[in-house]
């Protein structure tokens, strides 16, 4: 909430004071907890209850921001930066795409299919990549596909590690006979290999079309 | 002394297998690999690798984790010396002569030296080590739940002293670490709290996943704002080896700063981020001509860089004999410890004596293969720090999203990184420090356990804390602590310090 106060008031070309905007982000933690606490016991010292120490502690959280809160309205003190938004939202949608589509994931009537490393590693660096303002397509995709592929040589395949590697319908319409490693390192192979191709393709490039870099 | 020397034979026998080696050094490598891109401290290296020694037996996991650990402190020297750009608050001091030692074309002298005084620094800080875990764990042997409250507490006290900027914010960081430690099952009634009725928080937070929210993705978030300036030193990296003159005018500062790093290391509440300070402070204060400081002066890189490993090393003194992690790296030693079914504390070393000795050991071990690969490496790093940024952190993004998902093999985990990396990136944007949360979260379950344990004990009276003498004593050192720390005096000085 503190956020949106502080989003508003630069809007209006004044910011929240950083120590207003911590005062009332601790304030409202502290009333989160009591009230999540609300039906535990409390206890006594003799017999602490499951709520005591969580309760006192968010009562500490509420005082600290409530001097805090004093502190900012008696002086002038700095005022809250803008918030890098692009980043967080590219930061934060790749990071859900790699938790959604590393294995099957439900969110309600949803289910995602579970695609392994080979899908989440590349979608994390591909999107991720966009949150700085300075990204190129082309070096992401030879570095999503030159750095996936040794993720999972080194997790699947030398460490064992139970993490999926490659989409799991694959095990399904590869013949039979295939063991899971050999699937693990023909896409690997397939990867290094486009990964280096896009690569040489983007370094004679510039050198014959200078006018579309 | 015997106990010392067949307890440091058996460690040795234990290091010295050959497969332990390559660990060790595989470790080291790859810590530092991860450690010297920037905005990467040991807190994110180490949890991002933690799952590459999950199929070792425990012994060869920590001396991995070891080798990790000194990997990614050294790489985060080697990435302050020459980008300028310390992404720990211990590595700060480095980069104030080092980066200038690198702009004069010495930065391989400065990489030399932080190299051979960190070694000489682990050495010296092993041995200590060794000396000081018989009798401190006999030590601990003595404390009721009561004293490891108390102590604790003057360990939260010292985080707050040592925060940076005001000291209201310090202490609401710390509680309110101490109230996201209280999220899950209650131990002893079984009841959830604060788990918003989620499945998923009943076993409480993951502190790995808060490490990597907070220092792994909060950092990128940061780094992300600023118009990359990443001034990666164009100079010559020139020899390695400092000269005879060169290490004549370094060496008392490394002596100076490994003792200085070895005794704050040891105390609670992180006293090791105190050392590159201290150190710096005091050998600016010894120097005939101060003026050199920050202008590159050797005896400035020289003195932290010691202090700092000897620091690193020694803490992990109150975890191997009091079974309390006194920063969130050794927090994290007691996360890899739990996975393999150890429980830190005093009885590792009668129950464990081959991990206890093996351990310390491969300290020593650890600070070697970083004088061997650090050094014909350097080469190797310096094109890595080439890489910019952008390229960079889709990287580390990557890693930590492997990293944390392997640890439990749950998707939410890596949804909560997200989460909390936004929060980190909210406290820094209000001027919270996220360091005292951390602490505040390591210890605060083992708080709530002691607290409990000596009320059950005691009978409901909060006096017991008064009335045990090394309890009252240990809460007066903190109450003196806090005033120190809120005296104004002090605070200017603490702040200076800080500034420098």
């Amino acid at each position: 909430m503190s956020t949106q106060a502080a989003s508003s008031c630069q809007q209006n070309g004044r910011r929240l004071q950083k120590d207003l905007a911590g005062g009332l982000l601790l304030v409202f933690l502290a009333c989160l907890a009591l009230w999540v606490n609300r039906d535990l016991p409390q206890g006594s010292l003799d017999a602490i209850g499951p709520a005591m120490l969580p309760n006192s502690l968010a009562i500490a959280v509420g005082l600290c921001g409530f001097l805090l809160l004093m502190s900012g309205s008696i002086r002038e003190g700095e005022r809250v930066e803008g918030l890098n938004v692009r980043a967080a939202i590219f930061v934060i949608l790749a990071i859900v795409a790699f938790a959604g589509t590393v294995r099957p994931m439900t969110i309600g009537p949803l289910t995602t299919p579970g695609l392994g490393i080979a899908v989440a590693g590349i979608l994390t660096i591909m999107i991720g990549g966009f949150a700085s303002p300075d990204a190129r397509l082309k070096e992401l995709i030879v570095l999503a596909l030159g750095l996936t592929p040794a993720c999972m040589l080194l997790f699947g395949d030398l460490l064992n590690l139970p993490i999926p590697t490659y989409p799991q319908y694959l095990n399904s319409i590869v013949p039979p006979g295939w063991s899971q490693k050999g699937i693990l390192r023909g896409i690997v192979a397939l990867m290094f290999v486009s990964s280096a191709a896009i690569w040489a393709l983007g370094r004679n490039r510039p050198r014959s079309h200078p006018e579309t870099e | 002394m015997a106990d010392l020397f067949s307890g440091l034979t058996l460690g040795f026998s234990v290091a010295l297998t050959l497969q332990n080696i390559g660990l060790a050094f595989l470790g080291c490598l790859v810590g530092t690999l991860i450690g010297v891109l920037p905005g990467v401290g040991p807190v994110a290296t180490i949890a991002m690798l933690l799952p590459l020694t999950f199929s070792l037996d425990p012994a060869s996991a920590l001396i991995m984790l070891a080798g990790i650990y000194y990997g990614a402190q050294y790489g985060g020297s080697t990435t302050a010396i020459l980008v300028n750009m310390p992404g720990e608050a211990s590595s700060l001091v480095t980069a104030l002569d080092g980066h200038q030692m690198a702009r004069q074309g010495r930065a391989g002298v400065a990489l030399g030296i932080a190299a051979i005084g960190s070694f000489f620094a682990g050495t010296v800080a092993t041995f200590f080590i060794a000396i000081l875990g018989t009798p401190l764990t006999k030590l601990a042997l003595l404390f009721g739940p009561a004293e490891y409250f108390s102590l604790m507490v003057v360990g939260l006290v010292f985080a707050v002293v040592l925060a940076r900027g005001s000291v209201l914010k310090a202490v609401a960081m710390i509680v309110v670490g101490i109230l996201l430690s209280t999220v899950g099952l209650d131990l002893e009634t079984g009841q959830e709290r604060m788990t918003f009725g989620s499945q998923l928080l009943l076993d409480g937070i993951e502190f790995t996943v808060i490490g990597v929210g907070i220092f792994g993705i909060a950092e990128i978030l940061r780094n992300l704002e600023a118009v990359e300036t990443r001034d990666t030193v164009r100079q010559a990296i020139g020899r390695l080896i400092p000269s005879r003159s060169e290490f004549k005018q370094a060496y008392p500062s490394v002596i100076r700063g490994t003792f200085l790093g070895s005794v704050l290391g040891i105390l609670p509440g992180n006293g090791a981020v105190l050392a590159p300070f201290a150190s710096y402070t005091l050998e600016k204060k010894l120097a005939k001509n101060s003026s050199r400081f920050g202008h590159g002066a050797i005896e400035g890189v020289a003195g932290p860089e010691s202090a700092n490993n000897a620091g690193a090393q020694t803490s992990f003194i109150p975890l191997l004999t009091l079974g309390i992690p006194p920063n969130a790296v050794m927090a994290l030693m007691v996360g890899a410890m739990t996975i393999h079914g150890i429980v830190p504390g005093p009885q590792v070393m009668t129950r464990n004596p081959d991990l206890f000795w093996g351990m310390i050991a491969s300290m020593w071990v650890g600070n070697l293969m970083l004088l061997v690969i650090n050094l014909p490496l350097i080469g190797a790093w310096v094109r890595l720090l080439k890489v910019p940024y952008r390229i960079m952190f889709p990287a580390i993004l990557m890693f930590s999203c492997i990293g944390i998902y392997s640890i439990n093999s749950l998707s939410t985990d890596v949804l909560f990184i997200g989460f909390f990396g936004i929060i980190g990136y909210m406290l820094l944007k209000l001027d919270f420090e996220p360091a005292p949360m951390l602490l505040g979260f390591v210890l605060g379950r083992l708080m709530e356990e002691n607290l409990r344990r000596a009320l059950v004990i005691s009978r409901g009276s909060l006096e017991t804390f008064m009335e045990r003498p090394v309890s009252a004593a240990l809460l007066v050192a903190a109450l003196i602590l806090l005033v120190l720390a809120v005296l104004p005096s002090i605070r200017k000085g603490r702040d200076k310090v800080f500034t420098e």
